[in-house]
Protein backbone atom coordinates (compact mmCIF):
# COMPACT_ATOMS: atom_id res chain seq x y z
CA UNK A 1 0.00 0.00 0.00
CA UNK A 2 1.18 3.18 -0.93
CA UNK A 3 0.85 5.95 1.67
CA UNK A 4 -2.85 8.13 1.55
CA UNK A 5 -3.11 10.83 -0.39
CA UNK A 6 -2.53 14.22 2.18
CA UNK A 7 -4.05 16.51 -0.72
CA UNK A 8 -7.82 16.77 -1.12
CA UNK A 9 -7.19 16.81 -4.84
CA UNK A 10 -7.04 13.14 -7.10
CA UNK A 11 -3.26 12.78 -8.25
CA UNK A 12 -4.75 11.81 -12.03
CA UNK A 13 -7.51 14.01 -12.73
CA UNK A 14 -7.10 16.35 -10.53
CA UNK A 15 -10.71 16.98 -9.31
CA UNK A 16 -11.29 16.90 -5.25
CA UNK A 17 -11.83 13.54 -3.40
CA UNK A 18 -13.16 13.26 0.41
CA UNK A 19 -10.52 11.37 2.59
CA UNK A 20 -13.02 8.82 3.29
CA UNK A 21 -13.38 7.61 -0.40
CA UNK A 22 -11.33 4.16 -1.60
CA UNK A 23 -11.98 5.41 -5.43
CA UNK A 24 -11.73 8.94 -6.80
CA UNK A 25 -15.51 9.94 -7.41
CA UNK A 26 -14.71 11.86 -10.78
CA UNK A 27 -12.22 9.20 -12.66
CA UNK A 28 -12.26 5.90 -9.94
CA UNK A 29 -8.51 6.47 -9.16
CA UNK A 30 -7.56 3.58 -6.39
CA UNK A 31 -7.38 6.52 -3.65
CA UNK A 32 -6.51 3.91 -1.63
CA UNK A 33 -4.58 1.02 -3.28
CA UNK A 34 -1.39 0.00 -4.28
CA UNK A 35 1.32 1.60 -6.07
CA UNK A 36 0.77 -0.54 -9.06
CA UNK A 37 -3.22 -0.23 -8.91
CA UNK A 38 -2.45 3.53 -9.27
CA UNK A 39 0.36 3.64 -11.94
CA UNK A 40 -1.87 1.25 -13.67
CA UNK A 41 -5.16 3.47 -13.19
CA UNK A 42 -2.73 6.44 -14.79
CA UNK A 43 -1.39 4.55 -17.58
CA UNK A 44 -4.86 3.12 -19.10
CA UNK A 45 -6.02 6.68 -18.30
CA UNK A 46 -2.96 8.34 -20.46
CA UNK A 47 -4.17 5.28 -23.40
CA UNK A 48 -7.34 6.43 -23.68
CA UNK A 49 -6.71 10.24 -23.95
CA UNK A 50 -4.22 9.20 -26.65
CA UNK A 51 -7.12 7.27 -28.11
CA UNK A 52 -9.48 10.30 -27.68
CA UNK A 53 -7.16 12.56 -29.37
CA UNK A 54 -7.15 10.18 -32.09
CA UNK A 55 -10.52 10.29 -32.28
CA UNK A 56 -10.86 13.53 -32.20
CA UNK A 57 -8.08 13.72 -35.63
CA UNK A 58 -10.63 11.39 -37.65
CA UNK A 59 -13.98 13.51 -36.97
CA UNK A 60 -12.03 16.64 -37.45
CA UNK A 61 -11.29 14.58 -40.95
CA UNK A 62 -15.08 13.94 -41.00
CA UNK A 63 -15.62 17.41 -41.15
CA UNK A 64 -13.31 18.47 -43.41
CA UNK A 65 -14.90 16.11 -45.86
CA UNK A 66 -18.36 17.59 -45.69
CA UNK A 67 -16.48 20.74 -46.85
CA UNK A 68 -15.30 19.04 -50.09
CA UNK A 69 -18.63 17.69 -50.67
CA UNK A 70 -19.70 21.11 -50.77
CA UNK A 71 -17.13 22.11 -53.42
CA UNK A 72 -17.41 19.05 -55.52
CA UNK A 73 -21.44 20.19 -55.65
CA UNK A 74 -20.41 23.49 -56.28
CA UNK A 75 -17.78 23.03 -59.55
CA UNK A 76 -20.59 20.70 -60.49
CA UNK A 77 -22.91 23.26 -60.60
CA UNK A 78 -20.78 25.47 -62.45
CA UNK A 79 -20.35 22.61 -64.89
CA UNK A 80 -24.03 22.18 -65.02
CA UNK A 81 -24.82 26.01 -65.85
CA UNK A 82 -22.38 26.41 -68.54
CA UNK A 83 -23.85 23.64 -70.22
CA UNK A 84 -27.44 23.78 -69.45
CA UNK A 85 -29.96 23.43 -72.17
CA UNK A 86 -32.44 25.29 -71.31
CA UNK A 87 -33.39 28.22 -68.48
CA UNK A 88 -35.73 25.87 -66.78
CA UNK A 89 -33.05 23.05 -66.40
CA UNK A 90 -30.47 26.25 -65.53
CA UNK A 91 -32.63 26.71 -62.63
CA UNK A 92 -33.52 23.91 -61.14
CA UNK A 93 -29.89 22.65 -61.45
CA UNK A 94 -29.10 25.96 -59.62
CA UNK A 95 -31.90 25.89 -56.90
CA UNK A 96 -31.05 22.25 -56.23
CA UNK A 97 -27.15 23.06 -55.82
CA UNK A 98 -27.83 25.84 -53.92
CA UNK A 99 -29.59 24.07 -51.17
CA UNK A 100 -26.82 21.56 -50.94
CA UNK A 101 -23.86 23.45 -50.88
CA UNK A 102 -25.79 25.26 -48.01
CA UNK A 103 -26.38 21.80 -46.58
CA UNK A 104 -23.04 20.44 -46.70
CA UNK A 105 -21.77 23.82 -45.33
CA UNK A 106 -24.06 23.89 -42.51
CA UNK A 107 -23.09 20.14 -42.00
CA UNK A 108 -19.28 20.93 -41.56
CA UNK A 109 -20.26 23.94 -39.29
CA UNK A 110 -22.35 22.19 -36.63
CA UNK A 111 -19.92 19.23 -37.29
CA UNK A 112 -18.09 21.64 -34.75
CA UNK A 113 -20.55 21.13 -31.59
CA UNK A 114 -22.78 18.73 -32.77
CA UNK A 115 -20.89 15.81 -34.78
CA UNK A 116 -22.69 12.50 -34.51
CA UNK A 117 -25.79 14.98 -36.15
CA UNK A 118 -23.52 16.44 -38.51
CA UNK A 119 -21.86 13.30 -39.81
CA UNK A 120 -25.40 11.31 -39.47
CA UNK A 121 -26.97 14.07 -41.87
CA UNK A 122 -23.92 13.95 -43.97
CA UNK A 123 -23.48 11.03 -44.79
CA UNK A 124 -27.19 10.10 -45.27
CA UNK A 125 -27.38 13.13 -47.73
CA UNK A 126 -24.69 12.05 -49.52
CA UNK A 127 -25.42 8.71 -50.31
CA UNK A 128 -28.62 9.31 -51.10
CA UNK A 129 -27.38 12.20 -53.70
CA UNK A 130 -25.45 9.22 -55.62
CA UNK A 131 -27.84 7.09 -55.33
CA UNK A 132 -30.75 9.49 -56.89
CA UNK A 133 -28.57 10.36 -58.90
CA UNK A 134 -27.39 6.44 -60.30
CA UNK A 135 -31.22 5.74 -60.69
CA UNK A 136 -31.31 9.04 -62.98
CA UNK A 137 -28.15 7.78 -64.59
CA UNK A 138 -26.39 4.99 -63.93
CA UNK A 139 -23.16 5.54 -65.05
CA UNK A 140 -23.05 8.52 -62.47
CA UNK A 141 -22.39 6.09 -60.15
CA UNK A 142 -18.79 4.61 -61.89
CA UNK A 143 -18.14 8.82 -62.27
CA UNK A 144 -15.32 9.83 -59.68
CA UNK A 145 -15.96 6.44 -57.42
CA UNK A 146 -12.59 6.89 -55.63
CA UNK A 147 -12.97 10.44 -54.57
CA UNK A 148 -17.13 8.81 -53.37
CA UNK A 149 -15.28 6.01 -51.76
CA UNK A 150 -12.42 8.45 -49.76
CA UNK A 151 -15.41 10.61 -48.66
CA UNK A 152 -17.78 7.92 -47.61
CA UNK A 153 -14.40 6.35 -45.84
CA UNK A 154 -13.65 9.60 -44.15
CA UNK A 155 -17.48 10.25 -42.77
CA UNK A 156 -17.92 6.31 -41.74
CA UNK A 157 -14.66 6.70 -40.25
CA UNK A 158 -15.43 10.00 -38.35
CA UNK A 159 -18.89 8.69 -37.41
CA UNK A 160 -17.53 5.42 -35.61
CA UNK A 161 -14.75 7.95 -33.74
CA UNK A 162 -17.65 10.09 -32.43
CA UNK A 163 -19.17 7.28 -31.11
CA UNK A 164 -15.87 5.52 -29.43
CA UNK A 165 -14.99 9.36 -28.40
CA UNK A 166 -18.70 10.00 -26.54
CA UNK A 167 -18.21 6.88 -24.52
CA UNK A 168 -14.26 7.17 -23.45
CA UNK A 169 -15.72 10.87 -22.85
CA UNK A 170 -17.86 9.40 -20.16
CA UNK A 171 -15.04 6.81 -18.72
CA UNK A 172 -12.85 9.81 -18.05
CA UNK A 173 -15.77 11.82 -16.95
CA UNK A 174 -14.59 14.79 -19.12
CA UNK A 175 -17.12 16.61 -21.60
CA UNK B 1 -25.85 2.01 -34.62
CA UNK B 2 -25.66 -0.40 -37.04
CA UNK B 3 -29.55 -1.63 -36.72
CA UNK B 4 -30.62 2.17 -36.96
CA UNK B 5 -28.53 2.09 -40.15
CA UNK B 6 -30.24 -0.99 -41.17
CA UNK B 7 -33.40 0.35 -40.53
CA UNK B 8 -32.74 3.57 -42.16
CA UNK B 9 -31.52 1.90 -45.81
CA UNK B 10 -34.85 -0.09 -46.08
CA UNK B 11 -36.60 2.86 -45.18
CA UNK B 12 -34.41 4.95 -48.16
CA UNK B 13 -34.93 1.51 -50.29
CA UNK B 14 -38.66 1.74 -49.82
CA UNK B 15 -38.72 5.63 -50.69
CA UNK B 16 -36.75 5.81 -53.54
CA UNK B 17 -38.52 2.55 -55.06
CA UNK B 18 -41.69 4.41 -54.71
CA UNK B 19 -39.95 7.85 -56.45
CA UNK B 20 -38.72 5.75 -59.03
CA UNK B 21 -41.65 3.87 -60.27
CA UNK B 22 -42.57 5.43 -63.86
CA UNK B 23 -46.20 5.16 -62.69
CA UNK B 24 -47.22 4.94 -59.59
CA UNK B 25 -50.38 3.07 -59.11
CA UNK B 26 -52.31 1.84 -55.77
CA UNK B 27 -50.99 -1.43 -55.74
CA UNK B 28 -47.45 -0.68 -55.54
CA UNK B 29 -47.86 2.31 -53.12
CA UNK B 30 -50.05 -0.49 -50.75
CA UNK B 31 -46.79 -2.81 -51.44
CA UNK B 32 -44.29 -0.32 -50.52
CA UNK B 33 -46.31 1.02 -47.10
CA UNK B 34 -47.18 -2.76 -46.15
CA UNK B 35 -43.12 -3.11 -46.37
CA UNK B 36 -42.20 -0.36 -43.75
CA UNK B 37 -44.77 -0.67 -41.26
CA UNK B 38 -43.63 -4.59 -41.13
CA UNK B 39 -39.90 -2.92 -40.99
CA UNK B 40 -41.10 -0.45 -38.36
CA UNK B 41 -42.94 -2.90 -36.11
CA UNK B 42 -40.34 -5.09 -36.25
CA UNK B 43 -37.77 -2.81 -35.31
CA UNK B 44 -39.48 -1.38 -32.42
CA UNK B 45 -40.74 -4.57 -31.42
CA UNK B 46 -37.00 -6.48 -30.74
CA UNK B 47 -36.51 -3.77 -28.37
CA UNK B 48 -40.09 -4.08 -26.69
CA UNK B 49 -39.07 -3.65 -23.60
CA UNK B 50 -37.33 -0.12 -23.86
CA UNK B 51 -39.34 0.89 -26.71
CA UNK B 52 -42.78 0.29 -25.05
CA UNK B 53 -42.76 3.72 -22.48
CA UNK B 54 -43.26 5.72 -25.09
CA UNK B 55 -46.00 4.12 -26.42
CA UNK B 56 -47.87 5.30 -23.41
CA UNK B 57 -49.54 8.59 -22.26
CA UNK B 58 -48.67 10.26 -19.27
CA UNK B 59 -50.20 13.62 -17.86
CA UNK B 60 -52.69 13.58 -20.89
CA UNK B 61 -54.43 16.97 -21.35
CA UNK B 62 -57.58 16.81 -23.77
CA UNK B 63 -56.59 21.30 -23.79
CA UNK B 64 -53.31 20.61 -25.03
CA UNK B 65 -54.00 17.94 -27.19
CA UNK B 66 -56.94 20.48 -29.02
CA UNK B 67 -54.48 23.35 -28.56
CA UNK B 68 -52.42 21.63 -30.56
CA UNK B 69 -55.03 20.10 -33.29
CA UNK B 70 -55.62 23.44 -33.66
CA UNK B 71 -52.55 25.08 -34.84
CA UNK B 72 -51.87 21.95 -36.59
CA UNK B 73 -54.35 22.68 -38.77
CA UNK B 74 -53.74 26.52 -39.39
CA UNK B 75 -50.19 25.68 -40.33
CA UNK B 76 -50.94 23.25 -42.14
CA UNK B 77 -53.70 25.54 -44.18
CA UNK B 78 -50.69 27.86 -44.38
CA UNK B 79 -48.01 25.31 -45.69
CA UNK B 80 -50.34 23.92 -48.20
CA UNK B 81 -50.72 27.45 -49.32
CA UNK B 82 -47.15 27.86 -50.06
CA UNK B 83 -45.99 24.44 -51.40
CA UNK B 84 -48.88 25.38 -54.16
CA UNK B 85 -47.79 28.92 -54.67
CA UNK B 86 -43.90 27.47 -55.44
CA UNK B 87 -44.92 24.81 -57.18
CA UNK B 88 -47.24 26.97 -59.20
CA UNK B 89 -44.97 29.95 -59.59
CA UNK B 90 -41.73 29.15 -58.97
CA UNK B 91 -41.11 25.43 -60.36
CA UNK B 92 -44.59 26.11 -63.21
CA UNK B 93 -46.51 22.80 -61.97
CA UNK B 94 -49.32 21.67 -59.50
CA UNK B 95 -48.93 18.73 -57.30
CA UNK B 96 -51.58 16.51 -55.62
CA UNK B 97 -52.11 13.11 -53.95
CA UNK B 98 -55.43 13.16 -54.93
CA UNK B 99 -54.55 12.14 -58.76
CA UNK B 100 -53.06 9.06 -57.64
CA UNK B 101 -56.45 7.89 -55.89
CA UNK B 102 -59.15 9.20 -57.77
CA UNK B 103 -60.27 6.49 -60.23
CA UNK B 104 -60.86 4.35 -57.51
CA UNK B 105 -64.49 4.31 -56.43
CA UNK B 106 -63.07 4.78 -52.66
CA UNK B 107 -60.15 6.82 -53.57
CA UNK B 108 -61.40 9.62 -51.55
CA UNK B 109 -61.29 7.27 -48.39
CA UNK B 110 -57.82 5.57 -49.69
CA UNK B 111 -56.35 8.85 -49.48
CA UNK B 112 -57.17 9.51 -46.04
CA UNK B 113 -55.84 6.17 -44.72
CA UNK B 114 -52.60 6.47 -46.87
CA UNK B 115 -51.70 10.13 -46.88
CA UNK B 116 -53.35 11.03 -43.61
CA UNK B 117 -53.24 7.93 -40.95
CA UNK B 118 -50.54 5.64 -41.94
CA UNK B 119 -47.75 8.22 -41.83
CA UNK B 120 -49.33 9.67 -38.66
CA UNK B 121 -48.86 6.07 -37.27
CA UNK B 122 -45.92 4.68 -38.62
CA UNK B 123 -43.62 7.36 -39.38
CA UNK B 124 -44.17 8.30 -36.05
CA UNK B 125 -43.64 4.56 -34.47
CA UNK B 126 -40.60 4.81 -36.88
CA UNK B 127 -39.17 8.01 -36.15
CA UNK B 128 -40.18 9.50 -32.97
CA UNK B 129 -40.56 5.86 -31.74
CA UNK B 130 -38.10 3.56 -32.41
CA UNK B 131 -35.60 5.70 -34.02
CA UNK B 132 -35.19 8.24 -31.52
CA UNK B 133 -35.35 5.65 -28.62
CA UNK B 134 -32.26 4.05 -29.77
CA UNK B 135 -30.40 6.94 -30.37
CA UNK B 136 -31.18 8.69 -26.75
CA UNK B 137 -28.58 5.20 -25.80
CA UNK B 138 -25.74 6.85 -27.51
CA UNK B 139 -26.42 10.61 -28.05
CA UNK B 140 -27.93 13.64 -25.51
CA UNK B 141 -31.60 14.76 -26.01
CA UNK B 142 -30.94 17.37 -28.39
CA UNK B 143 -28.85 15.76 -31.27
CA UNK B 144 -31.61 12.52 -31.06
CA UNK B 145 -33.96 15.51 -32.04
CA UNK B 146 -31.95 16.95 -34.59
CA UNK B 147 -31.01 13.29 -36.37
CA UNK B 148 -33.90 11.79 -36.35
CA UNK B 149 -35.28 15.23 -37.95
CA UNK B 150 -32.94 15.07 -40.73
CA UNK B 151 -33.18 11.44 -41.31
CA UNK B 152 -37.09 11.74 -41.32
CA UNK B 153 -36.91 14.98 -44.06
CA UNK B 154 -34.42 12.84 -45.68
CA UNK B 155 -36.79 9.95 -46.57
CA UNK B 156 -39.21 12.78 -48.19
CA UNK B 157 -37.07 12.61 -50.88
CA UNK B 158 -38.37 16.54 -51.23
CA UNK B 159 -35.81 19.57 -50.77
CA UNK B 160 -38.02 21.80 -51.53
CA UNK B 161 -40.21 21.29 -48.12
CA UNK B 162 -37.23 21.79 -46.17
CA UNK B 163 -38.74 25.10 -44.73
CA UNK B 164 -41.81 23.38 -43.66
CA UNK B 165 -40.80 19.57 -42.90
CA UNK B 166 -37.50 20.04 -40.97
CA UNK B 167 -38.94 22.30 -38.28
CA UNK B 168 -42.49 19.95 -38.23
CA UNK B 169 -40.17 16.61 -37.76
CA UNK B 170 -37.73 19.25 -34.65
CA UNK B 171 -41.02 20.31 -33.15
CA UNK B 172 -42.38 16.68 -32.96
CA UNK B 173 -38.93 15.39 -31.79
CA UNK B 174 -39.04 18.21 -29.49
CA UNK B 175 -42.78 17.18 -28.18
CA UNK B 176 -41.54 13.51 -28.00
CA UNK B 177 -39.11 14.17 -25.93
CA UNK B 178 -40.93 16.60 -23.54
CA UNK B 179 -44.11 14.64 -23.26
CA UNK B 180 -42.24 11.15 -23.14
CA UNK B 181 -45.19 9.96 -25.82
CA UNK B 182 -45.45 9.59 -29.15
CA UNK B 183 -49.18 10.26 -29.18
CA UNK B 184 -49.18 13.77 -29.20
CA UNK B 185 -46.88 13.49 -32.83
CA UNK B 186 -49.62 11.07 -34.24
CA UNK B 187 -52.23 13.36 -33.54
CA UNK B 188 -50.54 16.03 -34.73
CA UNK B 189 -49.18 14.32 -37.96
CA UNK B 190 -52.68 12.88 -38.74
CA UNK B 191 -54.56 16.41 -38.61
CA UNK B 192 -51.96 17.82 -40.37
CA UNK B 193 -51.70 15.37 -43.33
CA UNK B 194 -55.99 15.25 -43.18
CA UNK B 195 -55.53 18.94 -43.68
CA UNK B 196 -53.61 18.96 -46.93
CA UNK B 197 -55.76 16.13 -47.96
CA UNK B 198 -59.01 17.81 -47.75
CA UNK B 199 -57.38 20.88 -49.41
CA UNK B 200 -56.23 18.85 -52.05
CA UNK B 201 -59.36 17.49 -52.82
CA UNK B 202 -61.61 20.69 -51.98
CA UNK B 203 -60.15 24.59 -52.05
CA UNK B 204 -60.61 26.62 -48.79
CA UNK B 205 -62.49 28.94 -50.71
CA UNK B 206 -65.32 25.93 -51.29
CA UNK B 207 -65.13 25.11 -48.00
CA UNK B 208 -65.91 28.28 -46.22
CA UNK B 209 -68.80 28.57 -48.69
CA UNK B 210 -69.58 25.28 -47.98
CA UNK B 211 -69.82 25.80 -43.94
CA UNK B 212 -71.34 29.62 -44.12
Amino acid sequence: MTENQTNSLCNCCARPFNFNDIFCNSCGYPLNGTEQEQKNHISNRAIKEIDLVEFKQSIEKARTSLYWIAAIIGLSAIFEAVTAESEEILFASLVVNVILIGAFLAFAVIGKTKPTTALIAGLSVYVIIILLNAILEPSTLVRGIIFKVIIIGYLVKGLKAVLEADKLKKELNIN
Amino acid sequence: MLEVGLFFIIEIFCCATALIIDEPSLKNLFVIDVIMAIATILFFGYRWKENKTILKWPAFSLIKLLTFIGITIIASIGVSYSVDFLNRVVFEKQMGFYSIFAFHQYGTYLMFLSVALYPAIFEELAYRGYLMQTLLKVVDEKEAIYISSILFFIIHFSLVSVFWLLPFALFLGWLRIKTKTIWYGVFIHFFFNLTACVLDIAPLSDIIKLLF
